[in-house]
């Protein structure tokens, strides 16, 4: 992919808690990954501060693969772009798999890098409250399940969620703190699932469709 | 729209009927299936001659698996299977016995095609998908008489060396002089290339020119103008003879759309149409209305093919301005700058050349793309815009003339799109097709591709010797 940087910026869905995060056009990965996540932190309200930082530009850097992008900080509206094509105030280098966990020592400007670090670290919804956001992103996808059943083991035993209703059932089963970072968009479901992490019950193409719908979460595509 | 059933009288109408006695292998030790996956790579297995007279009218079992891996040998996820894909079921390859020919002493070689086990196509099947096009085209009236242009970088290093370099910093086999047409190429260029043409006139291929492209070891070889399935046909073996021979010598040839930071290779198509046996696109002044509806139709469906033409990541490092390919959405008379070029004025000759595909795209999809582009444009009578008189190359926004997409997500969201390429060639392809695409695109940024360099490592670990 030859994505331009210099392309129009597209607006966020909304002004998410007075703060405007934009991505550029035909976005890759990486761009689209931070930008939904810092649009949750501003949704949530969470290092509002960090995220109206009056003007401020990060690189983040993957640790194992060519993924780069820069974050510019404009008095409340956050810009997200592919590549680092600017000197950056700071550099983070983080495994993107694991909610960007610092993979070496940040460069420049240590101050902004704690503060960027911390808006990439929204507070994660309850596993049951994930699933119901997951399934409002899903469920129009071709080809999803009429139903998702999350299930998970509690302290009371085991608990479940039924979304949907139909006749094709696909369940997914993990610790509520697995099935809470699949389903928020915060971990990478086939990374998940890698690890043995998840269960699942279900057809091949019903797997792929969710990969699909995670992907939505993930990076809001 | 023409479908290929398998009718309840028995009578096989898949791509040539078979009986047990045609089936034998004339002797061979061995019989090889091929057919291309979606990629476009040249897939297959050897068979005894007893399995395959056996097999030659049930057909082959083969895992669905063929239409499901990525060029990495990942499954492919992210979007809905089609109902016939269950849990790596088979679906059943049928030979077309009218292509079966001696490869080598002992070994036959037969090509055919995909179909799932209630009789019916799979719709996802490239060869398949040429035919159905290739019928509709019949049902208006018209036939099809297609070429291609196979464009290829051969290079010193055996394929052992190259994988061991990464299929990188490789010596282009003919020396690096950098112009296309030079003579003047060392001997073992022209050693390759006989060898090549040699095994083509074997085999039965009619080639009808090869010459010195762009790049440093880059070749051109243009096979002769016939019906679309057997050019496709030919093209595919053509391709499998080219590293045959480059592995025989000691050498490699790539396919890539760009292989080296230089140019990239590209693999247009001609196309004329003809009716009672007169080629309709002529016309003594200009384009014919045949022709003009055929551009309208292409025009009307480019954007959408892009993305079957320009499969890869790769293929969208080509579209450079100045260097070669075609970067919009355009037509001129012998303009060779634009997207499709019309040649005129020649009772034979008058021809559409579709230059976007890269040396990357699956001909028999490709085809199926255009086909189906001049279909549209004949049925619906689609007048295209005034051809572009001038160079098709750096227009500034605002003169008419739009960009054809730049990246694979991009041309995806186009093809989706696309109400035309969706009705012709079904929305099964379709959706597959895109999804296949997004799959891709998620793949290369996030298991190592690079979007910022010429040329990744990633890039050409997975395209140089695939498809």
């Amino acid at each position: 992919m030859t994505e331009t940087t210099t392309a129009p910026a597209v607006s966020g869905a909304d002004a998410a808690g007075e703060v405007d995060v934009r991505i550029e056009e035909d976005a890759t990965p990486i761009v689209r990954l931070l930008g939904r996540t810092l649009r949750d932190s501003a949704r949530t309200g969470h290092a509002l501060a960090a995220l109206r930082k009056p003007t401020a530009t990060v690189a983040i850097r993957s640790h194992d693969t060519p993924q780069a992008a820069t974050i510019t900080f404009g008095s409340g509206v956050v810009e997200v772009a592919g590549g680092v094509l600017v000197d950056p105030d700071a550099t983070l280098t983080v495994d993107l798999n694991a909610r960007f966990a610092p993979a070496a020592a940040p460069e420049g400007d240590a101050d902004l890098a704690a503060d960027v670090l911390l808006a990439l670290a929204p507070p994660i919804p309850d596993w049951q409250a994930a699933a119901e956001h997951f399934w409002t992103a899903a469920r129009a996808v071709p080809g999803i399940p009429d139903v998702l059943i999350a299930v998970t083991e509690g302290a009371d035993g085991i608990e479940q969620v039924v979304l949907g209703e139909g006749t094709t059932h696909y369940l997914i089963a993990g610790a509520p703190e697995t099935l809470a970072g699949v389903f928020s968009g915060t971990d990478d479901m086939l990374a998940v699932l890698s690890s043995g992490a998840l269960g699942l019950q279900g057809t091949l193409s019903q797997l792929s469709v969710l990969i699909g719908a995670s992907w939505k979460v993930r990076y809001d595509v | 729209m023409s479908e290929l059933t398998l009718p309840d009288n028995g009578v096989d109408a898949r791509s040539s009927s078979v009986s047990a006695a045609e089936a034998a292998s004339n002797g061979a030790r061995a019989v090889r299936l091929e057919a291309t996956n979606l990629e476009g790579s040249f897939l297959g297995k050897t068979v005894a001659p007893k399995k395959f007279a056996s097999g030659a009218e049930s057909g082959f079992a083969f895992a669905d698996l063929l239409f499901g891996l990525d060029l990495g040998n990942a499954p492919a996820f992210g979007f809905a299977y089609p109902d016939w894909r269950g849990h790596l079921d088979d679906v059943f390859f049928h030979p077309d016995v009218s292509t079966q020919i001696e490869w080598e002493p002992g070994l036959d070689a037969v090509i055919g095609d995909y179909w799932l086990k209630d009789g019916t196509p799979v719709p996802l099947c490239p060869r398949n998908l040429t035919r159905k096009l290739t019928d509709r085209l019949a049902s208006l009236g018209f036939t099809a008489t297609v070429a291609v242009e196979i464009e290829a970088t051969v290079f010193e290093e055996s394929i052992q060396e190259a994988r061991a370099r990464g299929y990188r910093g490789l010596t282009p086999l003919g020396g690096s002089a950098g112009t296309a047409y030079h003579l003047a190429k060392s001997k073992d260029w022209y050693g390759y290339m006989n060898a090549v043409a040699d095994r083509l006139d074997a085999v039965g291929i009619e080639w009808e020119a090869w010459s010195d492209e762009d790049a440093a070891g880059q070749i051109e070889i243009n096979l002769a103008p016939g019906d679309p399935v057997k050019v496709c046909d030919s093209w595919a073996r053509t391709r499998q003879i080219m590293r045959e021979v480059a592995f025989e010598r000691g050498h490699t040839v790539t396919f890539m759309a760009k292989p080296t930071e230089g140019y990239g290779q590209a693999s247009h198509i001609n196309i004329s149409l003809q009716r009672d046996g007169a080629n309709v696109f002529y016309a003594e002044e200009g384009p014919s209305e045949a022709m003009r509806h055929a551009v309208g139709g292409l025009l009307a469906t480019i954007e959408g093919n892009t993305s079957i033409v320009l499969p890869q990541i790769t293929s969208y490092r080509r579209l450079v301005d100045l260097s070669g390919p075609p970067v919009t959405a355009s037509w001129g008379i012998s303009n060779k700058t634009t997207a499709i070029r019309a040649v005129c004025g020649h009772p034979s000759y008058s021809r559409l050349e579709y230059r976007v595909p890269g040396a990357d795209a699956n001909l028999y999809l490709a085809l199926a793309g255009v086909l189906a582009g001049v279909i549209a444009g004949l049925e619906r009578k689609i007048e295209p815009p005034d051809p572009v008189s001038e160079m098709a190359w750096c227009m500034p926004p605002g003169v008419g003339v739009e960009r054809l997409p730049d990246t694979i997500t991009k041309a995806a969201a186009a093809l989706e799109a696309d109400p035309i390429l969706r009705e012709l060639l079904g929305a099964e392809f379709v959706d597959y097709w895109v999804g296949s695409r997004r799959w891709e695109w998620m793949q290369f940024h996030t298991a190592g591709g690079d979007p910022f360099a010429e040329l990744s490592e990633w890039e050409s670990a997975r395209y140089f010797e695939l498809p």
